[in-house]
């Protein structure tokens, strides 16, 4: 059967909510609406006004509000509409969220579960296209999971809400309307995913390429493209990047001896800078060549459609930039 | 209102124990055995004292940054008090957290933000919780004037207010966010009580000099609260004795007010000379109560400074569950 991303995400709420009354859901629009892009849509039928709220537009009070609940026993899956929104609450997630714990003690655990739409979408403008995961790895004690795939959303989303540490849980939202084959008993079964393990999206001998989000599918096409070039392209979505599952990358680094990272965001402090950092120093020995990061132009996203287009990185830029590597 | 003697005597109790350690707290900063800073709470006893003898089993806490001794009127051990002020392992997040962060969920502590006010929605998910749980318990969030002044705080009372939770939002008024004098900068009379009625909830201003007087508001709103009728705020004004942080001068105001407020307004003396006017309390009995609980917090402290602090290769440790 075929399965939208955006589906995969309602079910996983859905299964989680049915398995565990200590599950809810609160946030702008998400109940009568059905939250903005549709996808907690029959979620107050089934599990009623006090398990699924709609918030006032109150950021720093839906996050710190879900640290409260959390640390007494309930299971927050709260939610920020577009992920620009979490810039709002910063503070709250970044001071408060991800320390927490370690600032109060192990007592102080925090099982809630930040949901937020991110990046682009179609002339959506500067202030509703960005990407934070870069933003949040900044600060420890956060886990971020950022699927590609409906079954990957599915099965994170479900490890992110059983899981005692805080997720940010970001969706390219890009991807809520993207279909993927699945088999169907094992999609409507009862699965979840680790948090903190890579996937290799494709095998490859010549380049390990790291993928996040919205620059997955894109980057299996272009590895489909190389192949034909005779280029060999190993494509790895990390899927959780804190923490990170650096075993699985420094494997492929071993085969394919080059390395680059593509990501939606802005290449300055991006996500590519910290692993190229990080491969760089751990993986000196095997690399035959400098780290590539393929990212956004460092500019405001434009509204302009073509500008957009031009800005966040496509087939063609990721194919260029891996002829150059070998 | 009539109280029992026993009651009277555990208000001054808890009274004492305040302004001794906050005491203690300052003196031990001076002789360079806490680190960072302290924000001392002295002068502001009642106010806290007489809300949380409003408290009951199950309820819920979110202090602010003075009085540090404000957990241990819910019950957090001296020992893990001491322990996390003095950066030992023995405190509750083994001395990582510091003194903004001492408390223990077991007994209700929230936990606190040194951000001020970005904290002040974490008492409205417990209250969630205990609305979700159908318990007739409540949450307390306190907060400072400064503080009261910033968006989370609004945001977290909006919450409050459309999802009816049984929040009790306290404000401790003690006249100055650091150097800015509370009528430099807010145009109403009272600070988060004039504001509560934006958000449709009852409010009580008291003497936060007068812990009776405390006790008596607190006790409306908290029955309100507890009620299941939704939120309410209690205001307590009171004076900061001390400055900001120990090292504050003070050059901001005027020496002679700070001096007569601790001549007039001192709750623990004012407090004191009533329970032995009215032969609810003798000078012994006062005397004794002093010497036992400094005699406890002086073997309390000597113990926490002999404990271990973490090292450097637990530095990762409970970063995450």
């Amino acid at each position: 059967m075929k399965v939208t991303y955006g589906k995969a995400i309602t079910a996983a709420l859905q299964e989680e909510m049915r398995r565990d009354d200590k599950v809810m859901i609160w946030g702008e629009d998400v109940a009568q609406f059905g939250n903005i892009f549709g996808l907690t849509r029959g979620l107050l039928e089934e599990f009623g006004p006090k398990r699924v709220r709609n918030t006032p537009i109150v950021e720093t009070a839906i996050i710190g509000s879900a640290i409260g609940a959390a640390e007494t026993g309930l299971r927050p899956v709260v939610e920020l509409m577009y992920s620009d929104f979490t810039m709002p609450a910063f503070t709250e997630i970044f001071h408060c969220v991800s320390k927490w714990r370690y600032m109060h003690g192990p007592e102080y655990k925090l099982p809630l579960v930040i949901r937020n739409a991110s990046g682009s979408s179609n002339g959506a403008g500067a202030e509703h296209s960005n990407t934070v995961e870069a933003l949040f790895m900044h600060a420890p004690g956060l886990t971020i999971i950022t699927p590609s795939t409906a079954y990957d959303a599915k099965g994170l989303l479900k490890s992110a809400i059983r899981s005692d540490n805080p997720v940010l849980f970001c969706e390219p939202k890009l991807l809520y309307q993207s279909k993927q084959e699945v088999d169907e008993d094992t999609f409507n079964s009862d699965y979840t995913i680790p948090i903190g393990l890579a996937d290799v999206k494709r095998e490859g001998t010549d380049v390990t390429l790291i993928a996040v989000g919205l620059m997955v599918p894109r980057a299996l096409e272009a590895a489909e493209r190389l192949a034909q070039e005779g280029i060999s392209v190993e494509v790895i979505d990390p899927r959780t990047l804190a923490p990170l599952d650096t075993e699985t990358i420094c494997n492929s680094i071993k085969k394919t001896h080059l390395l680059a990272i593509v990501e939606e965001s802005n290449k300055t402090n991006g996500i590519g800078a910290e692993f190229a950092a990080r491969f760089q120093k751990e993986m000196y020995d095997e690399l035959d060549g400098p780290i590539e990061r393929i990212a956004a132009i460092d500019v405001p996203m434009p509204y302009n459609m073509a500008m957009e287009k031009y800005v966040i990185p496509d087939v063609d830029n990721i194919c260029e930039t891996i002829r150059g590597m070998i | 209102m009539a109280y029992s003697n026993e009651f009277l005597k555990g208000l001054y109790k808890d009274l004492l124990m305040m302004r001794l350690t906050e005491k203690r707290l300052y003196e031990l900063y001076a002789e360079g055995r806490i680190p960072g800073h302290i924000h001392s709470g002295m002068g502001q006893e009642a106010s806290f004292t007489g809300i949380l003898n409003t408290r009951k089993k199950g309820d819920y806490f979110k202090q602010t940054h003075r009085p540090a001794s404000t957990c241990l009127l819910v019950g957090t051990p001296l020992e893990v008090f001491f322990g996390e002020i003095l950066a030992k392992k023995s405190g509750n997040s083994g001395g990582r957290g510091g003194i903004l962060h001492v408390g223990r969920l077991q007994e209700g502590m929230l936990g606190f933000s040194g951000v001020l006010g970005c904290d002040e929605a974490v008492p409205v998910g417990a209250a969630l919780t205990i609305q979700m749980e159908g318990r007739d318990n409540i949450a307390y969030a306190f907060s400072g004037d400064g503080a009261s002044n910033r968006g989370p705080v609004a945001e977290a009372m909006e919450l409050a207010a459309a999802w009816q939770l049984p929040v009790l939002f306290c404000c401790e008024n003690n006249g100055f966010a650091i150097s800015t004098p509370f009528e430099s900068v807010y145009r109403t009379k009272n600070s988060l009580a004039d504001r509560a009625a934006g958000y449709g909830m009852p409010s009580e201003v008291a003497d936060g000099t007068d812990v009776l007087d405390v006790y008596e508001k607190a006790s409306k709103m908290v029955e309100y609260v507890r009620s299941g009728k939704g939120p309410a705020v209690i205001e307590c004004r009171d004076y900061r004795w001390r400055g900001h942080f120990e090292g504050d001068q003070c050059a901001y105001r005027d020496a002679k007010v700070t001096e007569e407020h601790i001549k007039n307004g001192d709750s623990v003396k004012n407090f004191e000379k009533k329970l032995l006017a009215d032969g609810v309390l003798t000078e012994e009995e006062a005397d004794k109560m002093k010497a036992d609980y400094s005699e406890k917090l002086e073997a309390v402290i000597k113990e926490a400074e002999a404990q271990p602090e973490m090292t450097s290769d637990e530095v990762l440790d409970g970063l995450y569950a």
